[in-house]
């Protein structure tokens, strides 16, 4: 897209992914909406993925790892170039908030269907994104810059208030990472602070940061196009995380009322014009439980859970982004403040929640999808296909609508019940716990409901009776009969094969 | 043949005759069970129907029941008398295999290190995650045979731990 001159002159009669899994297909389904080809790309274990299965085109760009094929920016633009695709989309993940690739992207004559190279750059660093919204009295989490002395850092804690957070300058992993409740604690933890920090990064330098008690994950999805306009579609609620990994996201938020909605909306669009914004992004935000909010960082590419936002407003996200990289006005002309009904989305991931969330993979064999009124289904897998430890381990994003959030929730325990996978170790088991839990269905949720509040050996309500003794019956009914076949197979002495060989072929017999 | 079945911490004693019919704590059952797909079965009880997904070996399974986890134990009457007098037999195995492929990212243990049941002896990447793998037992870190930046194999064995001496 590139340059607001090129406003509405912009041609896409061909679109290249350069992505894979469930976005990929997300982005075909748009373009076939609008009558618009495509061009998958995919790496050698890709093949028979379903992205390339329903693209017009596809272009094969190398080896399994990442930076062998969907991170191989050169090679991307030929497979454009090789098919007449005049316009790249990125997906979200691998090189979706690369400036440097949305700029070779516009410098080789395409149309980058996203937003400006200089606006992912200035957010896609911290410290220049501060700077940038600060300019429009965006609100940002109370701290302290990096490098203070003890002395000052003591001074600025007691003016931010406890619990403070200090963290390392050159930190990651929580390394450095230390939570203060109270002053008499300060100095200690400074001190293990920087002393670990020195050790892990050669940099004992640290900052302060507020510790926000109990706060949730709300973000807002904006769009803006080339004419200056910019509008917001509401919040998304993504408490129900593990590890920083968002795994529940709703539209709207059970925290949100108009007049809060009205105020971060406008905070959300005043961050985007901030770097000069276009196309869709997200604004991701903490918000405290006296629902006090501040700016944590903008997403500047399609979000995981943009679904939940089309589902409660009635807008095709991914055909708004070709839109506005063509140069036209986008289809919505104000923020919604009154989103219709309530969507859920589960995203399903090949992690076995009964073994600490270890990712698993192989090949599906099984696959039934659940469906229905109210029920979406994003998935980029079917019966057959492999699941590889190359990407991420999402197989599907279940994404449910009701009029109500209850109803949406039932409609999501009605899904879940009915979805079956079989081959990989998947989630759902934990959603279907999570789907149960009374805080959950409360909207009782922080970012750190799953690590503090949630197990998988415990559940809310005791299984019943029924259950209990078909587990029993269904466990003896199989112990019985592996028996049953272990003596039939001793029992005759004089057989030509192994026994082992006979077993195999007695097993293949009785499927 | 009559088995004594465990499910959590409740018992049931359950009678299969030579015709297949199930007795539940001697009560009769009307049971239909059937293989879906390997681990998948379909249960129809007089009071329910059911997808069941069964894992597991050895009158020792986990079974799934609408997205709930059971433990479960199976054992005649026999095995249920032995196991009584002698206790349980084995643990967990002392090998630290890789459960996919994947980068080892680190190993957190060293040669001849007391190390206990449940502890973190590898991190291995994979998928984008850090994974902990954990020692299955108590004891003394034997033999290491990867070491931080390798990638390895599904079933790759990463470390061995012997017996605590």
């Amino acid at each position: 897209m590139g340059r607001n001159t090129d406003k509405g002159i912009n041609k896409i009669n061909k679109v290249l992914i350069a992505n894979r899994g469930e976005i990929a297909v997300r982005v075909i389904r748009a373009c076939r909406d609008l009558g618009i080809p495509t061009v998958a790309v995919y790496s050698d274990v890709d093949r028979t993925a379903l992205h390339v299965r329903y693209a017009d085109q596809a272009v094969h760009i190398g080896a399994p790892p990442p930076r062998e094929s969907y991170l191989r920016m050169e090679k991307i633009i030929e497979a454009a170039k090789l098919t007449g695709a005049d316009a790249i989309h990125p997906g979200y993940g691998f090189l979706s908030e690369n400036a440097n690739f949305a700029q070779m992207v516009t410098d080789a004559g395409l149309t980058w269907i996203g937003p400006p190279p200089n606006a992912i750059a200035t957010m896609g660093d911290k410290h220049s994104a501060r700077v940038a919204v600060q300019k429009y009295n965006v609100p940002l989490v109370p701290g302290t810059p990096a490098g203070l002395p003890d002395e000052e850092l003591r001074l600025a804690a007691e003016k931010i208030g406890f619990p403070v957070l200090i963290k390392a300058t050159a930190g990651g992993g929580g390394k450095g990472m230390r939570t203060v409740h109270k002053m008499e604690d300060f100095n200690e933890a400074l001190a293990t602070a920087r002393r670990e920090a020195e050790s892990a990064f050669g940099n004992g330098d640290v900052y302060l940061e507020k510790f926000l008690t109990n706060a949730r994950h709300i973000e807002f999805q904006i769009l803006a196009d080339m004419h200056g306009n910019i509008v917001h579609l509401g919040e998304r609620e993504c408490s129900i995380q593990r590890r920083h990994q968002k795994l529940v996201e709703e539209s709207p938020s059970v925290i949100m009322d108009e007049e809060l909605r009205e105020r971060m909306g406008k905070m959300a669009i005043d961050a985007a014009r901030s770097v000069g914004y276009v196309n869709a992004g997200t604004i991701e935000c903490m918000v405290d439980k006296d629902k006090n909010y501040y700016f944590l960082e903008m997403n500047t590419r399609l979000q995981v859970e943009h679904p939940v936002t089309e589902l409660v407003t009635g807008i095709d996200l991914v055909k708004e982004q070709i839109r506005i990289a063509r140069g036209r006005q986008m289809t919505p002309t104000e923020s919604v403040l009154q989103p219709r009904g309530w969507a859920m989305e589960c995203r399903i991931n090949a992690e076995d929640p009964y073994a600490n969330f270890m990712p698993s993979t192989g090949k599906i064999t099984t696959l039934i999808t659940p469906s229905g009124p109210g029920v979406r289904v994003d998935g980029g897998v079917y019966g057959g296909s492999e699941i590889s430890p190359y990407y991420d381990s999402m197989i599907a994003k279940l994404i449910t609508w009701g009029e109500t959030r209850s109803e949406a929730m039932l409609r999501m325990r009605r899904a879940l019940a009915e979805y079956t996978i079989m081959g990989v170790k998947h989630n759902i088991p934990f959603h279907i716990n999570l789907f149960n839990s009374f805080k959950f269905i409360a909207g009782q949720i922080h970012t750190k409901f799953v690590e503090e509040n949630f197990s998988m050996t415990t559940y809310e309500t005791e299984a019943s009776e029924t259950e209990y003794e078909l587990a029993a019956i269904a466990a003896t009914l199989y112990e019985h009969r592996r028996r049953q076949l272990a003596n039939q197979v001793v029992a005759p002495a004089k057989r030509d094969t192994s026994n082992w060989k006979w077993v195999s072929r007695w097993e293949r017999l009785q499927k | 043949m009559k088995y004594i079945t465990t499910i959590n911490d409740k018992k049931y004693e359950i009678d299969i005759d030579s015709q297949g019919n199930v007795m539940v704590n001697g009560e009769a059952r009307h049971v239909d069970f059937l293989e879906l797909d390997g681990g998948l079965y379909s249960v129809i009880t007089d009071k329910r129907s059911l997808q069941v997904v069964l894992e597991g070996d050895s009158g020792h399974y986990a079974i799934e029941v609408e997205g709930r986890m059971f433990d479960g134990k199976v054992m005649d009457e026999r095995t249920m008398l032995l196991t009584q007098k002698h206790g349980p037999v084995g643990g967990g195995s002392g090998e630290v295999k890789s459960p996919m492929p994947g980068l080892i990212v680190g190993v957190t243990v060293e040669i001849g290190q007391a190390v206990f049941k449940g502890q973190t002896v590898v991190i291995l990447e994979s998928m984008k995650m850090q994974n902990e793998l954990k020692a299955q037992m108590d004891g003394v870190v034997q033999t290491i045979n990867v070491q931080k930046g390798q990638t390895v194999d599904k079933g790759a064995l990463l470390v061995i731990i012997a017996p605590p001496a």
